[in-house]
């Protein structure tokens, strides 16, 4: 990269959705390249121009929030922001974060031992919860219905983690909930779609093959998405809200930084990528001169 | 112009097609293996690959 460009996009590898982005950003009249990490490193060491920010698409959570922590020390503005990434990279911080904060989340604790996931399990009731810190795309997350089914899941996990690398844990309590939870995409401070996850599995990830639906961006949508932004800043998020079937009310499951778009707006027809591309346009002064 | 690309496949040596405006991060798979290559640099018409990263356990959303 020896031009520079107004808006380096940090990636590990191509996906659909960096592609529409680039398309985004240059019909829009900003110059876009993609970066890996050597471009980023050549950025952060001067010896390839600083772009005017960096959007961080880098699949790895850990290399995501070195790219930003290291671009926002050089002066280059990230999106998502460091802060945000560390937040989003982290269950574990969000469920502390909610909770601090009076955001509606389901009820969570860290455990740092197959006892302590035993004692949240009779605490919280069966089935209960729990997943890896950092893991997305459903991965490592599990229901254990009862101490039997935590043991069965224990000695899986010595068999391949005798040291307890895996722990701490989160333990969540199982909100038994519709045939759905929600996605919502958030651009700036605004929801700008949201979509119903459907799936037979009470895990509804795309990547585990859920159905997506349209579906209306309610008062109690804008409310927790705004409650979310407040805490972690504006940016890009993918924001998860599952609904309680005992009360009826939402909570905020987890907050995505990097999300996927791709497949799901050919269902909903929202522009996302155009509509984030309208963000950096704003965020780095508007149309470059001599377009 | 004509895009060319620096290698064959490095599993198989089979020759890769690169799109008409590869980017850098764009996956290249061996028509023959299979293997997936990823772009990492497009300069002067010539394209450089190399073998594609594997999923790690800390990639995702």
């Amino acid at each position: 990269m020896n031009e520079p460009v107004d808006v380096l996009v940090s990636v590990t590898m191509l996906r659909p959705e960096e592609r529409l982005l680039l398309d985004a950003l240059r019909g829009r009249g900003l110059t876009a390249a993609t970066g890996l990490a050597r471009d980023v490193g050549a950025v952060l060491n001067g010896t390839a121009p600083a772009p005017a920010t960096i959007l961080v698409r880098t699949l790895s959570h850990r290399d995501a929030a070195q790219v930003a922590r290291r671009a926002e020390a050089a002066g280059i503005p990230a999106l998502n922001t460091a802060a945000a990434l560390d937040v989003c990279n982290d269950k574990g911080l969000q469920a502390l974060l909610f909770g601090s904060h009076d955001v509606p989340h389901p009820r969570s604790f860290h455990a740092y031992a197959d006892d302590e996931i035993a004692a949240f399990g009779d605490r919280l009731g069966w089935p209960i919860v729990v997943k890896p810190l950092s893991a997305s795309w459903g991965r490592g997350v599990v229901r254990l219905g009862s101490r039997d089914t935590l043991d069965a899941w224990s000695g899986g996990r010595e068999s391949t983690d005798a040291a307890g690398k895996a722990f701490p844990v989160l333990v969540q309590e199982y909100i038994e909930k519709p045939d759905h939870d929600l996605r919502v995409i958030v651009i700036g401070t605004q929801p700008v779609v949201a979509i119903q996850r459907h799936s037979t599995d009470w895990r509804t990830n795309t990547h585990l093959g859920a159905s997506v639906s349209r579906t209306d961006i309610t008062e109690d949508i804008i409310l927790l998405c705004k409650r979310v932004t407040d805490l972690i800043g504006p940016g890009f998020y993918g924001v998860d809200l599952i609904e309680d079937i005992r009360d009826k009310q939402l909570r905020v499951l987890e907050v995505n930084a990097n999300p996927e778009f791709a497949r799901s707006s050919r269902e909903h027809g929202v522009d996302i990528a155009g509509l984030l591309a309208d963000l950096i346009v704003e965020r780095i002064g508007g149309i470059p001169a001599g377009v | 112009m004509t895009i060319a690309i620096s290698t064959g496949c490095l599993v198989c040596d089979s020759a890769l097609d690169a799109a008409d405006a590869p980017e850098k991060g764009e996956i290249i798979e061996c028509g023959s293996c299979g293997q997936e290559h990823e772009v990492t640099g497009v300069a002067a018409g010539l394209v450089t690959v190399e073998l594609a990263p594997e999923v790690e356990e800390d990639w995702g959303e």
